[in-house]
């Protein structure tokens, strides 16, 4: 029997022998494995807070968003006329247009470049459940309120040398309004929700005061149920390819949105894992020069085992085994590292206001594992053969 | 795998050993016949370059002859495969070298117990088995001490133990004294009478030293990689070319 306890039990032996050579090659592989695993977990851990995003709107919400004029640049403006269009489209609940509008605000001598964005105030209630317009202090606008607005966090607490608070006045475009309520802080997403940090909203009836002639930014649709999806977003493309041109005015359902963003970040997290995969292609090496040096340090070693009675194949499997341990050991300690790296990132993310979040799935573990050991064999495999070939007379009288 | 039952544990039949090509050809071993019977204890000898290191290497089974044919205990080692021979020769032939050849990193113990887990012998009986074999040479108290720690007469004990570790009916003794002072030295050759006339174990001794050559029952000579003279062969056999 080549392979056995024994040959198990010494390659572990040789590799505890070699001492710091072990643990520096160990090093290479550790740094590698922590950090496509860190990588990779903070990676997934953003696609999970993306669908968190888009769960929160309900399977039911569809987005319209017009784009660009398929000829020239100006974004298309879709009219009371094409919301009515929607609302008829069967299996449709409620359709909430969003305009916005860039504007200037000013408050205590100071002024800000700011975004404004504004809704009808019942309508609105779609968004109660989302947590984004959550009120951290006053309250929220309501209809008819033509003075009102709710403020980003950020512009009440950080943009001005005074803080804002409800009941105070500012000045958007040169029109005064009060402050009703001021938004609690969210957490930067990436593409699963808005930042409104730096926003101001308001009824529809306000934002007439500042702007004119403005046309909706982005129409929630929502459905009576998940199964109307599909068929609605079908009716409503088809209306708007028809009259504005193919591909001009994006429909999506939460579903389809979140898959699109989702295959976006996958890509990305991949991309930047791969970069960490270089660095364990190095560490790779390394095992491969580790072993190729203890082969040369070790020739009449082997020369003697062979003399003992040990075949090439027994050589072979003990050499690949010690690169093969190398491999897992790493690989073990670097998914440990890896993943206590991710909590890190995450938790200075999150305090940085990112919505950031470490996850740890089976796949990703089982991979790098699997990864880190296939690695340590195939770097051990050249060395470990030319081990098995060495002619044992030569061998041993090796000086 | 046995061809035929041949008279001897070691039997050498028109060994040949061929070094080079065409017009530059080495003759490290030449048309060699050589029987060594069980229990004998013989030594080969011979001047630098007189191939006697290549016949050890030969009747090891460490390498395999360009020519002839090699019986071990009746079985022909030169069809075996290297797992075969392998296996064959760590459980038959017991290793003796001039420079000891121990493992540096390992105590005389684990020394002694390195054959014994490359060739399979169970767990349990490998530490009482090794501490047996380093008592029966003198080493009960060195046990634990690496090579370093030794002096020369005492690796060349531990080598001996090791030899001994799997029981083989052969020991092989490459210049054994080679590296020793003249008190060691004896005491090994003490130790290698022991085995040959207690243990009734065949040895063979290779050195260039008379007085240690001489202490074997039959000294085969080789020069120039021919037998010239020993005594209980027969005459020259050899395949045509």
């Amino acid at each position: 029997m080549q392979f056995d306890i024994d040959i198990l039990e010494n390659s572990i032996k040789n590799l505890k022998r070699a001492g710091m050579r072990t643990v520096l090659t160990l090093i290479g592989v550790i740094i590698g494995i922590a950090a496509i695993v860190s990588l990779l977990s903070v990676g997934q851990g953003l696609n999970v807070a993306v669908e968190k995003q888009f769960e929160s709107l309900g399977s039911n919400t569809i987005f319209v968003i017009p784009g660009a004029q398929a000829r020239g640049l100006s974004v298309i403006k879709l009219t009371d006329n094409d919301l009515t269009q929607i609302e008829g489209v069967r299996g449709v609940n409620s359709v909430v247009p969003i305009y916005g509008a860039a504007a200037i605000l000013e408050y205590n001598g100071k002024k800000i470049n700011i975004q404004v964005s504004a809704a009808d105030a019942q309508k609105s209630t779609i968004f109660d459940d989302t947590g984004y317009f959550d009120v951290a202090e006053g309250r929220t606008f309501v209809k008819n309120d033509s003075d009102a607005v709710l403020i980003g966090n950020k512009i009440a607490y950080d943009y001005f040398d005074r803080q804002i608070t409800p009941k105070k006045i500012v000045t958007i475009n040169q029109t005064p309004f009060t402050v009703v309520g001021i938004m609690k802080p969210q957490a930067t997403s990436f593409g699963g929700g808005p930042n409104t940090g730096t926003s101001v909203f308001m009824s529809l009836e306000a934002f007439n005061k500042i702007a004119k002639n403005v046309s909706p930014s982005i129409i929630f649709v929502k459905t009576d149920s998940g199964n109307d999806v599909s068929y609605a977003v079908e009716q409503i493309k088809e209306y708007m390819d028809k009259k504005y041109g193919k591909k001009s005015v994006m429909v999506s359902g939460t579903e389809e949105l979140l898959k699109q963003v989702n295959s976006i970040l996958g890509v990305i997290t991949l991309v930047i894992a791969g970069i960490g995969g270089i660095s364990l292609i190095v560490g790779g090496i390394g095992i491969m020069n580790a072993m190729i040096t203890a082969v040369l340090e070790r020739t009449k070693e082997i020369g003697l085992m062979k003399a003992l009675g040990a075949s090439n194949q027994r050589i072979l499997i003990l050499f690949v085994l010690e690169a093969g341990f190398i491999g897992m050991i790493g690989g073990i300690i670097g998914i440990l590292l890896g993943y206590g790296l991710s909590m890190l990132i995450a938790y200075l993310g999150v305090s940085s206001g990112f919505a950031l979040t470490a996850v740890i799935t089976p796949e990703i573990t089982i991979g790098a594992m699997l990864f880190a050991l296939i690695i340590g064999i195939a770097s051990g495999l050249l060395p470990a053969i030319r081990a098995a070939n060495l002619d044992p007379v030569v061998a041993l009288r090796y000086e | 795998m046995v061809v035929k039952k041949e008279e001897g544990v070691i039997s050498l039949k028109g060994v040949s050993k061929l070094y080079g090509m065409g017009d530059i050809e080495i003759r490290a071993l030449d048309c060699v016949n050589l029987t060594i019977k069980e229990n004998e204890y013989v030594s080969i000898m011979g001047p630098s370059g007189s191939g006697k290191t290549t016949l050890l290497d030969v009747i090891t089974t460490m390498m395999k002859p360009t020519m002839g044919k090699v019986y071990i205990e009746g079985v022909e080692t030169t069809k075996m495969t290297n797992s075969e021979l392998a296996s064959f020769r760590g459980k038959k032939i017991g290793f003796i070298f001039q420079t000891f050849n121990l493992m540096p990193k390992l105590t005389a113990l684990e020394n002694v117990i390195e054959p014994m887990w490359i060739n399979g012998v169970p767990r349990a009986e490998r530490e009482p088995r090794a501490i047996k074999l380093l008592e029966s040479v003198g080493l009960n108290d060195r046990m634990k001490n690496r090579p370093n720690q030794l002096s020369g007469g005492q690796k060349q004990r531990v080598a001996i133990a090791r030899a001994l570790a799997m029981n083989p009916s052969i020991i092989v003794a490459d210049e054994p004294t080679g590296n020793l002072d003249s008190k060691s030295g004896v005491k090994v050759m003490e130790i290698l009478r022991d085995l040959h006339k207690k243990e009734k174990r065949t040895i063979i001794v290779v050195t260039h030293d008379e007085s240690i050559g001489k202490q074997a029952e039959r000294r085969i000579l080789i020069r120039d990689g021919q037998i010239v003279s020993s005594k209980g062969d027969g005459k020259k056999i050899c395949q045509i070319e």
